[in-house]
């Protein structure tokens, strides 16, 4: 139920993850882990398509780096992927409103 | 690396490469980030063994990851079918119109082939390719003449369009059974 929930909103959870600091793939879904207290456990390959997606779309960029003597792929926003997220973040805070409001939380 | 991870990014790779998505770099990436995290494991104070079968079941199975690949580069590659699709429509209506132009026969041809090589290549919608490319020379000429029998034009590039999209189904049928 989470997981198809959560495919919706993927680009905006990892937009936001990777607004803070540039990370690469196991960190970002570390991250993701920890920040939903294990809620969000999508199996971890998954979400490297959607890196590369939102990289295709010019949201994300990303630079090899070496480290612990192996090579790791680091993500960051772009200028037009800080603008996706701000305009994701409105979206979703409308959307989060409306839900709470209708089921009366 | 061991031989269960080993023989997973190989297994991996297969399905990518048999899909046509095979990126070295995506798959360095993967065996990275499958190496890191057996470590995390080891450092946790899990066997070898135990790190690497956790690390294989969170990253999730070799048919999953690679429909989540699919998944997503279809996404681009639907777009990009569709914009072909498009561009060769208004190409069809740009010949159509040149006063010099009478062989409706290469025209007819060539709508057919391009419409059912786009489905051929990968887009889902048959439809949506008929209509993005056979659309343009009825919508010209119902507008020059008033004629709305031009919207049959419209079924050449829908034919293609199904054709390839059933020859796509009979080939994937063919070499992925399941």
């Amino acid at each position: 139920m989470i997981g198809e929930a959560l495919k919706g909103h993927l680009d905006l959870l990892l937009l936001s993850i990777l607004a803070n600091r540039p990370a690469h793939g196991y960190a970002v879904i570390e991250s993701l882990r920890s920040r939903s207290e294990g809620t969000f456990d999508l199996p971890e390959g998954t979400v490297y398509p959607a890196l590369h997606r939102l990289e295709d779309q010019g949201l994300l960029e990303s630079t090899w780096s070496q480290d612990s003597g192996r090579r790791k792929r680091v993500y960051q926003l772009t200028p037009k992927g800080q603008e996706a997220l701000s305009t994701r973040q409105d979206e979703w805070l409308k959307f989060s409103k409306a839900v709470n409001a209708t089921v009366g939380i | 690396m061991s031989k269960q991870i080993q023989n997973y990014l190989r297994a991996l790779k297969r399905q990518l490469w048999l899909k046509g998505l095979f990126n070295a770099d995506a798959l360095d990436e993967v065996e990275s980030h499958l190496l890191e995290s057996v470590e995390t494991g080891i450092r946790r104070g899990l066997s070898a063994e135990e790190s690497e079968r956790q690390a294989l079941e969170q990253f999730g199975s070799v048919k999953a990851v690679s429909r989540a690949f699919e998944k997503e580069r279809n996404y681009i590659m639907q777009t990009l079918l569709l914009g072909i699709a498009a561009l060769a429509g208004l190409f069809s209506l740009y010949v159509d119109t040149r006063p010099t132009w009478d062989d409706t026969g290469i025209l007819v041809g060539g709508l057919l082939l391009v419409s059912g090589l786009l489905t051929l290549l990968g887009h889902r919608r048959p439809w949506l390719i008929g209509l993005a490319m056979g659309i343009w020379i009825p919508m010209y000429e119902i507008y020059k003449s008033h004629d709305i029998m031009m919207l049959v034009v419209l079924l050449i590039p829908l034919i293609g369009a199904y054709g390839g999209w059933l020859v796509r189904l009979g080939i994937r049928k063919t070499f992925h059974p399941a």
